[in-house]
């Protein structure tokens, strides 16, 4: 016995038939589940070169061996090849739906093919059933869970579904988890449109059995004394991820007009005292985390009174607030939540938002593209109207609902200037100008510009590493700490982790979770060997599709535009510095200087001839 | 005599105390399988944990034929004897919560305060559910 549920779930729209599969025993000793059953299988199976909106493209909701347990902050994740970026792409969501996969009696689900007509899947304990999406379609995220609760007349069906966004193909749609918890990033959402699929609805009454369920309490009692113990885990607690807000402000990162500053005036306005006063009324939580980030409310004065909000988390505080010159949390919260409800990624829609408003500025767009509206930084309207216009793909909606990278192409002119992306993955909230390790970690993430693959800005702003100061503006010895964070993240995403509790769990309790939940010895070397693996996987996923070191980059804005002002006005990381953490990375790493692994790392991660291990069924 | 009582205002919707209590009851964690739940309404604005308030006038307790289900008059506990039970499933229409059901073992299945030291209680951080006396003082 052991907390793997040993099935995995092929389902191909195209015919309306699904097949389980059993999971090689190499497939599970080698890549453990979640982010590692993704790489090895989307390699397996995606020929190179693949449309990622066509049939051929693979959609997966992968959970992880421990999803589902007691450990606490466990999550899934979605991972197909994106849309926006043409990589690898997994992303991340909390709530239950990873849960009730597992609850399904299933590691993961694999999702090929497309309906001939719009469709949703349920799952009901072991039935697999693709029924007519009909009324549903076209709906917004919320109502469409209402309607199919409604249709199940069960309000506890766990559901993950797409809004217009992702059925009119936005290359940044999202997959929507109820409510605020989505597979945001790299256009998971556009996939599943493309497959004519609207949701997916589970209910599953299998449990989970760790192989030593005592020695499991235990190893989770300790995590949870962990958790209790971090002061960083009480500061998400109390004010979740918009306490960041006042960080990123005094370290310069908050990214302010499309990037072009690194503090913003209006930052009070966002943060978690202005949230607390305008939107807050208790704390939630995804299954089983007793760390409870989120902050629900209703708006309770102005023009939105009444709405509902979960916090404004972080990311798109910023992306929605700062980076488009707004400071009333109550606009951004209704910005973000219509983002949720057209099943758009809030932080792409930020960048895009903040893209198209530069790009009117300079006359790249004008009145006649946008119905007479003047864009603006510092008008919610503005904002609204892009929106609507893009998840809709009205006027110049339909160009920037293909993501800046692409929109910059077609515009022409300086536009590509001030399209912060990297690989087409518009930047998340952290302007890395003044902090050149997470410049490296921005340009090396494996689905582009990605600030959760590692994040050594907590070691460069004030930390140490290996018991000496880091130097903040320095280059050297980021190689070595990028490698580090991504090689053991990468292997907390195989069973699948929430970064946020990581502040608190120790390496070993991990390891202890995972060893009473398997049967097996688990250490953190190999752990952080696991990760290397998986981090390798995917990097030959990203080379076999064409990626090569000229795309492990930086946009102008960050490599040409020194920071205005402040103690870190004038920091930029030059092409030359660029050059200078991506050679000593590609060393770190056992990679050539085109950014390929090496036949010897490959051996040592038992890369090398690794045989197809998952076969369509 | 005591008993589990949930606040909506504090629970989180985690739902640890399910995963524990159906690991004891169960024997694996999976929510469904817990003797407790917690309802979810308007966006999750409201998390309301649903339990066993071990009546003092337990319909599931009055509606059994077979005399299977009692209350401990020492600790307040409503009880199901297995050995008595024959799983006809009566009790579980007479609870108007459905805080009884019919178990994996086939026979009525209800919340027992794991002998008072109950676990779902002991894994809600957020302290939304606490073991208090039935009878507080009475102010009208």
């Amino acid at each position: 016995m052991s907390a793997y549920m040993g099935k995995l779930l092929y389902i191909d729209l195209t015919s309306g038939k699904s097949k389980e599969i059993s999971p090689s025993p190499a497939l599970v000793k080698n890549f453990i589940g979640g982010k590692g059953f993704g790489a090895k299988i989307l390699y397996d199976l995606l020929p190179a070169g693949t449309d990622p909106l066509s049939p051929q493209n693979l959609l997966m909701f992968m959970p992880g061996p421990l999803t589902g347990t007691l450990a606490p902050a466990m999550r899934g994740c979605v991972v197909t090849k994106s849309p926006l970026t043409g990589t690898f792409a997994d992303s991340y969501f909390g709530g239950h739906f990873a849960q009730e996969i597992r609850y399904c009696g299933y590691d993961g689900l694999i999702i090929n093919g497309a309906a001939k007509q719009p469709s949703y899947i349920v799952i009901d304990d072991g039935k697999v059933e693709v029924r007519p999406a009909g009324s549903t379609w076209g709906l917004d995220t919320f109502s469409t869970v209402e309607a199919l609760r409604r249709e199940m007349g069960d309000d506890s069906v766990k559901i993950a579904c797409i809004g217009p966004a992702g059925e009119k193909l936005v290359s940044f749609a999202l997959i929507n988890c109820e409510y605020n918890r989505h597979a945001g990033r790299a256009g998971t959402g556009a996939v599943m449109g493309s497959k004519n699929l609207k949701a997916l609805v589970l209910r599953g009454m299998k449990t989970v059995k760790p192989a030593d369920p005592r020695k499991f309490i235990s190893a989770v009692d300790r995590a949870y004394q962990e958790l209790a113990e971090e002061e960083t885990i009480a500061g998400f607690t109390t004010d979740g991820t918009p306490a960041s807000i006042d960080f990123a402000n005094d370290e310069q990162l908050l990214p302010t007009l499309n990037y072009s500053n690194g503090t913003f005036e209006g930052a009070a306005g966002l943060n978690a005292v202005a949230q607390r006063r305008e939107l807050w009324f208790r704390n939630t939580a995804c299954a089983g985390c007793p760390i409870a980030c989120g902050k629900v409310g209703k708006i309770s004065r102005g023009r939105h009174r009444g709405l509902i909000s979960d916090v404004v988390e972080y990311e798109t505080a910023a992306m929605m607030g700062s980076n488009l010159g707004l400071s009333d949390i109550r606009e951004v919260a209704y910005l973000v939540k219509k983002c949720d409800a057209l099943g758009l990624d809030g932080m792409s829609a930020g960048g895009v938002a903040g893209f198209a408003i530069e790009a009117f500025e300079n006359g790249l767009i004008n009145a006649e593209d946008t119905g007479g509206l003047n864009l603006k930084f510092g008008d919610a309207a503005s904002v609204d109207y892009l929106l609507e216009a893009i998840a809709l793909r009205r006027g110049i909606g339909d160009l920037l609902a293909r993501g800046v990278k692409k929109a910059a192409a077609d515009l022409g002119g300086k536009a590509a200037d001030f399209a912060v992306h990297i690989k087409g993955l518009e930047s998340p909230a952290w302007g890395p100008r003044s902090v050149p390790g997470m410049g490296l970690a921005l340009a090396t993430a494996d689905r582009g510009g990605c600030h959760q693959r590692a994040f050594p800005i907590l070691y460069e702003c004030g930390g140490e590493w290996n018991g000496e100061a880091v130097d903040r503006l320095g280059l050297k010895g980021k190689g070595e700490i990028v490698t580090y964070l991504q090689n053991y993240l990468a292997a907390l995403d195989t069973f699948v982790k929430c970064d946020f509790a990581t502040y608190g769990i120790s390496k070993e309790t991990y390891c202890s979770m995972l060893e009473a939940a398997l049967g097996e010895t688990w250490n953190v070397e190999k752990l952080l060997l696991l990760g290397e693996r998986v981090w390798n996987q995917i990097r030959l996923f990203n080379l076999r599709e064409g990626f090569t070191r000229a795309d492990d980059t930086l946009p102008k804005r960050f490599t040409e535009e020194p920071l205005p002002e402040g103690p870190y006005g004038g920091a930029k990381i030059t092409a030359v510095d660029l050059d200078q953490l991506l050679d000593d990375y590609y060393r770190e790493r056992g990679w050539d200087s085109e950014g390929r692994p090496s036949e010897e790392k490959l051996k040592e991660l038992a890369l090398a001839n690794m045989p197809v291990l998952v076969q369509k069924p | 005599m005591l008993y589990i009582r949930g606040e909506f205002d504090l629970c989180t919707g985690c739902g640890a105390c399910m995963l524990v209590c159906a690991n004891r009851a169960a024997g694996g964690y999976n929510p469904r399988a817990a003797r407790l739940k917690v309802l979810s309404k308007n966006e999750n604005l409201v998390n309301r944990p649903v339990l066993c308030t071990q009546c003092e006038n337990p319909f599931c307790l009055n509606a059994c034929p077979f005399e299977a289900i009692s209350r401990n008059p020492e600790t307040g506990v409503v009880l199901v004897d297995k050995d008595t039970c024959t799983g006809c499933g009566i009790c579980v229409e007479a609870c108007p919560d459905r805080m009884i059901r019919i178990g994996p073992d086939k026979k009525a299945d209800k919340c027992d305060m794991c002998s008072g030291d109950p676990l779902c209680v002991k894994y809600c951080v957020p302290r939304a559910l606490q073991l208090v006396e039935k009878k507080g003082a009475v102010i009208k």
